[in-house]
């Protein structure tokens, strides 16, 4: 089940919210946890048994490294715990991809496994292993399976993040506080995520859809790709996060901000500062560090950010391209860091605001592309290797019929909108009783009116997918 | 204050959020969408089964799609939204240009003129080959070929279609109409022309086929609206057609049959007329062979036609040059079937589609 479905937001959400509002506090994590369960096992049935023995593993862990704290047994549990843990990770969904490998290197046939990749696998599996590590790192461990069920399988981040770490909200799983602050805010968030998704997104999707199935490309075309492709992942992906956050608040919890605007960034480096923040952190905290991060000599400062770069592009897909794609960032975060953003810091800002929009651009060309060898190609026919013409009759078409929503996303892509919203809803006209009451009926119809919209979009169609659901 | 704001706040937009929900839930399932001219899908069956292979959960989707509350109003408000606020120029592939609705239809389908080719090319030569037919084809452009390019909208190559075409089946003469037909001969909200404006149309094939026709028509016009196929997928408030058709003795007297249902008709089906798509009045819509004979014919000549929707509104203007006149629709007749219906011996035979139905991969097995 997506949040973005009607299924979701008029027959799963309502009965959920019912029944998370009338039970009692100390019944609140079963509803949270039973509610979770339908929504995964919506989209599977059978693999809902799989997360179900991730957690009650992570449980037994936890439980045993907190026992043996201090003793070497505690080690051995934690390296068990991560090793079964990324043991489900590779099989379900890496096991496919070695196997063709090998098959191609050394001209073997054994057979694909063709298991289904069970969804949010990645997002779930994380989470364990960081609530494993801090276990071992000190913090303690969670004595209620229902409580660490919950926070593992909790649906509003359970399948496309953030990755919550459980240190953030273990308070909240056993006291949190309803406010109605948080749930208008909820609310606010969530409806914003929607129609990020629904409004932008899904309708960005279906013009890289036609580009893909147009018969009449262009040098342009690939550029309205490359941009639309670019902006289709940031509102999907950022609009999911937004509607979890928004429902965490709705129940109480407190979940970490996964995108800042990454593409007001000043460099590569800050990019991924504002992009999948959690993911980026969790990377950093459980990996970089570890391996020494940049305490250690030049040459294994290196070592360390290609292995974490390798990680970030594999954990987003078993395809050569994903693997590409994260070693495509360390290159430019290493040049970055060694040589270039002492210079760029001298540099007129719009040449290193298009520096970093080209990169990442192409980075999403990469991201996007079915394997390398149509990610080369489509980076060349951008740069005038294809052989095609500049523009054709249908780009322009095209052009004209999306040019408004294309400009739509690029300043919903930067702070401008939230920065007018928030001085308008701060201004002084609004500290009297009428400027509240009216600035909290213009937001509300705002709200509304998007969310309106946003259901008439879901109603008529059916261009609808998470890209995010694969990883 | 802010207490009190988020409180109200809150609940404004859940009184909102639970009502449309609870009418989800209530709302009684419709049958059918008559703007879509659908069936809508009911709630799935619900067992272990079902449950476990998923497919009651795809089901339902569906389900709650079709079934939502004030759902052809949400399908409008979107398309309102995607034309006047972020000024798309189509709404899911359909776009209005004065008034007239089209689909976008931009590439030449190879696969699609291929199995057309294929198809009529099997027919003739399990049928025709070395008998003394004489056999003609043409075809009816769409919309898009008087609307798209004219308008800065993405158009297929015609000029390529024809030339395939012509490739493919030259062993048939061509008979071209393309420059008798302009916009205003179809209807706004339908893919489909108007009888009233195809009679130059009408005595163009048949005079190319060695037929004369110069028949008196009276114009009829249906009293109901006439909704098209692109009035329920363009989803924008638009006025509806009128049917008009076109009738004389001669047609009054013709005896038409049904041999997929083994019945006699109308030349014009009333009680289709009142019905859901009334197009279908027209040799009652979709039915893979049909004859009609004109007991009034000064000839002996017969007329089979090999045709799509559009062949059912030009046939009964061709009667006045035939003593009877065959239509078989190859898209729901197997040719193997063929030839129970038709003796082929020195009869004028005419292959004639539409190019929305030549250029359409699944119109042609």
């Amino acid at each position: 089940m997506v949040f973005s479905s009607i299924p979701f937001l008029y027959y799963f959400l309502p009965i959920v919210l019912l029944c998370y509002a009338v039970a009692p506090a100390k019944c609140k994590n079963m509803v949270l946890l039973l509610a979770s369960l339908v929504f995964y096992a919506w989209g599977e049935p059978k693999l809902v048994l799989l997360m179900a023995v991730s957690v009650v593993l992570g449980y037994v862990f936890g439980l045993l490294i907190e026992k043996h704290r201090g003793t070497i047994h505690a080690k051995y549990y934690m390296i068990a715990s991560i090793v079964i843990s990324v043991g489900f990770l590779g099989y379900f969904k890496y096991a496919d991809f070695f196997i063709a490998n090998i098959n191609m290197a050394t001209g073997l046939s054994l057979p694909l496994l063709k298991v289904a990749l069970p969804i949010g696998i990645s997002f779930y599996t994380f989470q364990l292993i960081s609530y494993i590590v801090d276990v071992y790192r000190g913090t303690a461990a969670q004595h209620s399976l229902l409580n660490l069920a919950t926070y593992i399988a909790m649906f509003p981040q359970l399948i496309a993040g953030p990755i919550v770490r459980y240190t953030d909200i273990a308070k909240d799983l056993t006291e949190r506080v309803h406010r109605f602050e948080d749930i208008a805010y909820g609310i606010r968030r969530f409806v914003i995520g929607l129609s990020k998704k629904v409004l932008i997104a899904n309708q960005l999707g279906e013009l890289c859809d036609i580009f893909q199935s147009s018969g009449e490309q262009s040098v342009l075309f690939f550029w309205m790709y490359a941009i639309s492709v670019s902006l289709q992942i940031y509102f999907d992906f950022s609009g999911y996060s937004d509607m979890a956050i928004g429902l965490g608040r709705l129940f109480g919890f407190k979940f970490m901000e996964n995108f800042n605007y990454p593409y007001i960034s000043k460099s590569v480096t800050e990019f991924w500062r504002r992009w999948h923040i959690s993911l980026g952190s969790w990377f950093r905290d459980y990996i970089y560090i570890p391996l020494g991060g940049n305490r250690v000599s030049k040459g294994r400062h290196l070592f360390n950010i290609f292995v974490v770069w390798f990680l970030t592009g594999f954990w987003h897909g078993a395809a050569w391209n994903f693997i590409v794609w994260g070693l495509y960032f360390a290159v430019l975060l290493v040049i970055e860091k060694f040589f270039m953003l002492k210079y760029m810091e001298r540099m007129p800002k719009v040449l290193v605001h298009g520096y970093v929009l080209l990169a990442s651009v192409i980075s999403f060309v990469i991201f996007d592309a079915a394997n390398m060898a149509s990610a080369f190609a489509y980076i060349g026919a951008m740069f005038g290797f294809g052989g095609l013409p500049l523009v054709s009759v249908e780009t322009l078409y095209y052009l004209r019929s999306y040019a408004i929503l294309l400009i739509l996303a690029l300043i919903g892509a930067t702070p401008l909108v939230k920065s007018i919203a928030n001085r308008i809803m701060t201004a002084q006209w609004t500290e009297s009783t009428l400027g509240t009451v009216l600035s909290t009926a213009l937001e509300l119809l705002v709200l509304i009116v998007l969310f309106v919209v946003s259901t008439a979009y879901l109603v008529d169609g059916s261009f609808n997918p998470f890209l995010y659901f694969r990883f | 204050m802010k207490q009190k704001k988020y409180r109200i706040y809150t609940c404004v937009f859940a009184v909102l959020f639970f009502s449309l929900s609870i009418v989800c839930w209530l709302k009684p399932a419709d049958a059918f969408s008559v703007t879509e001219r659908r069936p809508l899908d009911q709630f799935p069956t619900l067992n272990v089964n079902t449950l476990l292979n998923g497919s009651f959960m795809s089901k339902f989707e569906e389900y709650t799609l079709d079934q939502f509350p004030l759902r052809d109003d949400f399908r409008s408000l979107k398309a309102m939204v995607s034309k006047y606020v972020l000024g798309q120029k189509d709404n899911n592939n359909i776009y209005i240009v004065d008034g007239q609705i089209s689909e976008l239809d931009v590439a030449v389908n190879e696969k699609a003129l291929s199995k057309a080719i294929n198809k009529f090319t099997t027919i003739y030569d399990t049928y025709m080959k070395d008998t003394n037919v004489h056999v003609y084809y043409s075809m009816i452009p769409d919309k898009n070929y008087f609307l798209a390019e004219q308008h800065g909208y993405p158009a297929l190559d015609y000029d390529v279609l024809r030339e395939k075409l012509h490739i493919g089946l030259d062993y048939m003469q061509y008979i071209d109409i393309f420059p008798l037909l302009s916009i205003g001969d179809y209807y706004y909200t339908d893919t489909h022309w108007r009888q009233d404006c195809i009679v130059e149309v009408a005595k163009h094939l048949a005079d190319a086929m060695g037929t004369d026709i110069d028949t008196v028509y009276t114009t009829q016009e249906l009293d109901n609206p006439f909704y098209g196929v692109y009035y329920g997928q363009l989803g924008l408030p638009v006025d509806a057609d009128r049917i008009t058709y076109l009738t004389n003795d001669t047609l009054a007297n013709c005896i038409v049959y049904d041999h997929q249902n083994d019945r006699e008709m109308s030349v014009y089906d009333m009680d289709k007329a009142a019905d859901r798509d009334p197009y279908e009045m027209f040799l009652g819509g979709s039915l893979a062979v049909i004859t009609i004979d004109n007991p009034n014919a000064n000839t002996d000549k017969e007329l089979v036609i090999f045709r799509d929707s559009f062949g059912s509104s030009i046939a009964p203007l061709l009667v006045e040059g035939y003593a009877k006149i065959t239509l078989l629709d190859a898209r729901y007749l197997h040719q193997n079937m063929i030839g129970n219906f038709v003796t082929f011996d020195n009869q004028d035979v005419l292959f004639l589609h539409s190019t929305s139905v030549l250029n359409n991969e699944i119109a042609f097995k």
